[in-house]
């Protein structure tokens, strides 16, 4: 059979085929298909956007206002310590972001040299005040991005320590989403920005999602699902899966702030429905999990070591490990108990256990030893405050109004009670952790 | 007293005689068109070979066994899954089943025949691509012996991509179909129908059909630049009607492939994964080296390219430079690429190479026919029925008879280590080597939680980070295993004694099964739970 000689009006026909095929696939393609497509044929990066319906974050209300857990007097001791009273010098964002969480962004304080939530925000978010604390030898906190903000992290001079710390503690400190953030070239960027920033560049495996987890709890609901840059769409069911898996000992501070990010959870999910039933009950097993270890992990004293998740062989193979490590176990235990069901919670006599001992032990510090542990101790201050059913700046603004503040009265005295040399020196910063 | 016959009944015998058939010639009854000549007999038996060879070759313990799991998924839903549905790390990864069709029909024919049908489909579909080489190498050449020595060449240098049993092959079978279809001496109205039939078929099947359209682009542009480089005219180049042909094939083919449940968003799916950065650690995304089999018989094969193409009296055509150099260029991007080279440079290499040598002509000058034979389409019946009654597949369906699963698959599958998961079904997230995620995810136990499996661009960057430092051995790994909360071990030996030497030393870990030279199952001590 010979073929016959291609006529124009062949050629000008398979033109319209083609180009009325294309079209109609191109029109019934879904909203993924078309950025993909896009993504592949200009060679960009698609940005996905998540709306978010409110201004400010919302805020875990606590559940239970006991003075037996601590009296105003022990909770005023225990603020007045963790005050953020910082040399202004090479400021660390990490200590900033721990004392914005804790005393939140509309803190005041009667004694001039500490620093009021405003000035705590303005050195988080605005390039010059990091400029003028850390001069121009560190890169910018504040890293732009083609379509947001991110934020320096890790064990760089100068940085925040945790991938998404500084959104969550922005977040908890209550923050609005229109916050301006002034960057390096003062780009039009708001507290949004990096919130976006954050949705798309979170990883679901990376180390530490806990900082992620809440942070995005405390801005999206009632939305379930985002999506990454990349394309993977995410929902709050896989980050509280992703909190769950592994050994409870892994995570940051002893693996307790992946209970606190998972308790947060679900009390938003009581909220907003943001978890699917399978997983909040799955949660919900894990969280019971803790309460028993935790309930079988505490010493006589009152303190939870931080190997809490070996239950009760923690008491029979005690760690050797530094006090602050106990600090940092106990208080952020206090600090989820205190948002939890009391379903949830060990016998209360446990609480108050812990509680007396790590009042004791924070009162019974040094201004140094505080100033350089301020982050494990900023956990505990925010911890007792959400026992007596409020927060720190409140608690603090109508304590100073009854014990209005006298210059004379803030020199240290030196303490009793205080902890022998060994668990103090050499008093420094970890490298890592909190 | 003697009696004769009578005379006029003597001479009725004798007509009677004369209309009977001389019973010593027996007379051909076979259509002309059902005679076959001893040389097509010959490529029967061949090709007989080649289909009982690749019959009793060891299921793949890659690939196939998590493509009968996807199978099974879409089968039983009847939809597709938008996002990773079988590895719990790669959940929410966005999906698109561009083999969804192939998984299909094995997860089906699996069903209805057991591990003999994979046996089968794999024989087939490389039978296919064989007979249609043989044919076209045979049809180009008239020669029986280049034909099938070039198909031994094409073979050799594509075993290392034949071994896997994957719905690439069947993607292959569309590539050799359509290079059979454009190197066809004259061109055929139903091709044009043919051609974009193929394509829609092929998009469904695997996602390899872009290299069907570079072909026929290459020769769409091979073509003007030869008629270019004849007439010296653009005006004449641009209304060559071959050139037109291939061009309109191009566009409809293009156009074909839109016929998938996923339109256009296919195209930028199939031409975006191997940007994935995973694939930069698996051997066959590597660059061809010489050091690789099949890089050896590649090297070996253009070295006998250049010496044909230094000798040929044929013209060579900017398309062959085209598809000779772009599909070798891709090759040596990645190794996998070879597939597709090989085909064509066997074509070329047996096309030219008989040009070159001499061959055996009659007076006229014409190539002689070959006599052909009823006797010789019996000898190739019976061969093909020979040829087929001793594969697994006829023992199966002739006979009942089921292939154990250990002889049906390759010496690396982990057959009785996954029986022992079966038995004692492991609590939480695996470890797994990377090669023996599908066999899990096909004959695992229920809702098996897989580390990895052979659809390695869909596995997140970060967790294939996380394997590939487990599995190297290089520190940390058993940190990583913490905090993935992973209970099981499932490793092999070919490749990972340190791991498993550094596994037997840890006190966290129980060695649970070993096998001494496969497979070994490390259980922790004290599960995360």
């Amino acid at each position: 059979m010979k073929s016959r000689p291609i006529s124009v009006l062949g050629i000008i026909a398979v033109q319209l085929i083609v180009v009325a095929t294309l079209a109609a696939s191109y029109a019934r393609m879904d909203t993924d298909g078309s950025i993909k497509l896009r993504q592949t044929v200009t060679g960009t990066t698609t940005y996905p956007t998540v709306k978010i319906e409110r201004e400010k974050p919302l805020w875990i209300a606590p559940l239970y206002d006991d003075p037996e857990v601590v009296s105003d007097a022990e909770l005023a001791a225990v603020l007045k310590k963790i005050r953020p009273n910082f040399d202004p010098s090479k400021m660390k964002p990490n200590h900033i972001e721990h004392a914005l969480r804790t005393w939140r962004a509309d803190a005041t304080f009667q004694d001039p040299s500490v620093m009021s939530g405003a000035k705590m925000v303005e050195f988080l978010t605005d390039h010059g005040k990091y400029l003028a604390s850390w001069g121009q030898d560190v890169e910018p906190l504040l890293l732009e991005q083609e379509e947001g903000v991110a934020i320096r992290w890790g064990r760089e001079t100068g940085a925040s320590v945790h991938h998404d710390h500084w959104l969550a503690c922005l977040t908890e400190a209550g923050v609005p989403l229109n916050e301006r953030l002034f960057t390096p070239s003062q780009r039009d960027m708001t507290m949004n920005d990096a919130v976006q920033e954050a949705l798309r560049d979170q990883r679901l495996d990376e180390r530490e999602t806990e900082w992620s987890a809440l942070a995005f709890g405390l801005w999206l609901p009632p939305t379930k699902t985002w999506k990454s840059t990349d394309g993977r769409r995410m929902s709050f069911d896989m980050l509280a899966r992703r909190l769950m898996r592994g050994h409870k000992r892994f995570g940051v501070c002893s693996g307790t702030h992946r209970v606190y990010s998972l308790m947060s959870l679900i009390r938003l999910d009581d909220e907003f429905d943001i978890l699917s039933d399978a997983v909040h009950d799955d949660v919900y097993a894990y969280l019971e999990s803790v309460r028993d270890l935790i309930s079988v992990a505490q010493f006589e004293d009152g303190r939870w070591p931080p190997n809490w998740s070996e239950g009760a062989d923690a008491i029979k193979n005690p760690l050797n490990d530094p006090i602050h490590r106990t600090v940092i176990s106990t208080g952020h235990h206090l600090e989820w108990l205190a948002i939890a069901p009391k379903d949830l919670h060990p016998p209360h006599e446990m609480i108050k256990l812990a509680a007396d001992w790590i009042i004791a032990d924070i009162t019974s510090q040094s201004d140094e030893v505080i100033k350089a542990r301020f982050t494990f101790y900023s956990h505990v201050g925010n911890a007792l405050a959400l026992w007596r059913s409020t927060r720190p700046p409140d608690f603090w603004r109508k304590w100073q109004e009854e014990h209005p503040f006298v210059p004379a009265e803030e020199k240290e005295t030196p303490n009793p009670n205080e902890q022998p040399a060994a668990d103090k020196a050499p008093i420094q910063e970890p490298a890592t952790g909190h | 007293m003697a009696t004769t016959l009578s005379e006029p009944e003597a001479e009725a015998n004798q007509a009677e005689q004369s209309q009977l058939p001389d019973a010593s010639v027996l007379e051909e009854k076979v259509p002309d068109c059902l005679k076959l000549s001893a040389k097509t007999t010959i490529c029967v038996a061949f090709v007989g070979l080649v289909f009982m060879f690749l019959s009793f070759r060891p299921v793949w313990h890659t690939d196939v066994w998590g493509h009968l799991a996807y199978g099974e998924l879409v089968w039983e839903s009847g939809k597709l899954p938008k996002t990773e549905p079988l590895m719990p790390l790669s959940a929410g990864v966005s999906f698109v089943d561009s083999a969804w069709l192939t998984q299909i029909i094995g997860y089906t024919a699996f069903e209805a025949v057991g591990v003999s049908s994979l046996s089968f489909l794999y024989a087939a579909t490389i039978t296919a691509c064989v007979i249609l080489l043989l044919w076209r190498f045979q049809t180009r050449t008239k020669n029986v012996l280049f034909s099938i020595v070039g198909v031994l060449v094409f073979m050799l240098i594509d075993w290392m991509q034949l071994e896997i049993v994957r719905p690439q092959l069947a993607g292959f079978l569309c590539f050799v179909s359509l290079f059979t279809l454009l190197t066809a001496k004259q061109w055929r109205r139903w091709f044009w129908f043919a051609v974009p039939a193929l394509f829609a078929l092929w998009a469904n099947l695997h996602g390899s059909f872009p290299v069907g359209l570079a072909m026929l682009a290459a020769f769409a542009v091979g073509r003007v630049i030869d008629v270019l480089r004849r007439a010296r005219s653009f005006r004449v180049s641009f209304s060559d009607q071959r050139f037109w042909r291939y061009f309109l094939l191009t566009e409809l083919a293009a156009v074909a492939v839109l016929l998938n449940p996923y339109g256009l968003r296919l195209y930028a799916e199939v031409l975006t994964i191997a940007s994935s950065p995973n694939l930069a650690s698996i051997v066959e995304w590597h660059p061809l080296e010489i050091r690789m089999f099949q890089g050896k018989v590649a090297a070996i094969v253009v070295l006998a390219l250049m010496f044909v193409y230094r000798m040929t009296p044929r013209r060579v055509s900017f398309v062959e430079i085209f598809l000779l150099v772009g599909f070798g260029a891709a090759a040596m991007w990645t190794s996998r690429m070879i597939l597709w080279w090989a085909p064509i440079a066997t074509y070329y290499l047996v096309v030219h190479l008989s040009a070159v040598l001499p061959r055996r002509k009659s007076a006229d000058g014409e190539i002689e026919p070959a006599a052909r034979s009823s006797r010789w389409s019996l000898v190739a019946v019976m061969v093909a029925w020979i040829c087929f009654g001793f594969t697994p597949i006829a023992g199966k369906l002739l006979h009942g008879r089921e292939r154990d699963l250990n002889t049906a698959t390759s010496n690396y599958t982990p057959v009785a280590a996954v029986e022992f998961l079966n038995e004692h079904p492991p609590q939480g997230q695996l470890f797994n080597t990377y090669e023996w995620g599908d066999y899990l995810l096909w004959n695992g136990p229920k809702d098996v939680q897989i580390f990895v499996a052979s659809h390695a661009h869909l596995i997140p960057r970060e967790v294939w980070s996380d394997y590939m430092r487990v599995i190297g051995n290089s520190g940390g790994g058993q940190a990583i295993l913490d905090r993935y909360g992973v209970n099981t071990v499932l490793i092999d030996y070919r490749y990972r004694r340190g791991l498993i030497q550094s596994m037997k030393r840890s006190d966290n870990w129980r060695l649970a099964f070993d096998d001494n030279d496969r497979a070994v199952v490390f259980v922790r001590r004290k599960p995360i739970l």
